[in-house]
């Protein structure tokens, strides 16, 4: 039968019966490999994070503009904790979120229960939008836009962080780059 | 463990024929990946719709 790494030394090999071991350790490991793919498909359906998306062609300066828009009609109030401008858009409509270095803008306020087409992308170089704890995860491109339709289904805070290394110093960058979504009653 | 086959020639089966061809074993490795991978992820970037 010869080695794996050296000519056969049956030169009609093709015809060499598989032997019984070999047979089932290949159904065992094709069966896995099935069982696997499917659950990837199971879990899309099923559960809460691997959701689909939109997505669409942008540039950061269009995309800043939408920011820009959006924080002009719809802010609330300024956030006690960060200061930063908390933008509350009416449901269904679509919500505009971004990564820069090093920060999400802008702070969202959503109602629970309601459905928002939530935008991602990024203002500058890759960022990744992960929603905690819930552990929703996407990457903003910048020069791309995803688009997620959400339904927050559970009132608090949650917080963005950032999956993607984006640079930064040890005062400030990647590690201390989080956002929130404020989520009302 | 079988013997040898005798020296009567045989027809190989096509997939010892596959196998056995390192050139289209080559083939096969960079041109399968590269359009499976490379050409069809062009494809579908360059298909991302502008936004709204």
């Amino acid at each position: 039968m010869g080695t794996s790494y050296t000519t056969p030394t049956n030169p009609d090999w093709g015809r060499e019966p598989i032997e019984r071991t070999e047979i089932v350790w290949i159904t065992i490991a094709f069966a896995w490999c099935l069982f696997m793919f499917a659950w990837m498909i199971g879990w899309h359906w099923m559960g809460h994070q691997n959701m689909r998306n939109e997505a669409y062609r942008t540039t950061p300066a269009a995309y800043a503009e939408k920011l820009a828009i959006q924080q002009a009609k719809y802010t609330v109030r300024m956030d006690v904790a960060t200061g930063e401008p908390v933008v509350a858009p009416p449901p269904g409509s679509d919500v505009y979120i971004a990564g820069m270095q090093w920060q999400w803008r802008p702070i969202l306020e959503l109602q629970k229960g309601k459905s928002y087409r939530v935008h991602i992308s990024s203002l500058d170089v890759d960022h990744g939008f992960s929603l905690q704890p819930v552990n929703i995860n996407f990457q903003a491109y910048p020069g791309y836009e995803q688009v997620v339709t959400m339904t927050p289904n559970k009132a608090g805070t949650y917080a963005i962080l950032c999956g993607e290394y984006c640079g930064g110093t040890n005062t400030m960058g990647h590690q201390t780059m989080l956002g929130r979504i404020y989520v009302k009653e | 463990m079988s013997e040898p086959t005798s020296k009567k020639t045989f027809k190989p089966t096509v997939l010892q024929r596959v196998l056995d061809d390192n050139s289209l074993l080559l083939f096969l490795c960079i041109t399968v990946p590269t359009v499976f991978y490379i050409l069809w992820g062009i494809m579908e970037v360059l298909s991302i719709p502008l936004h709204k």
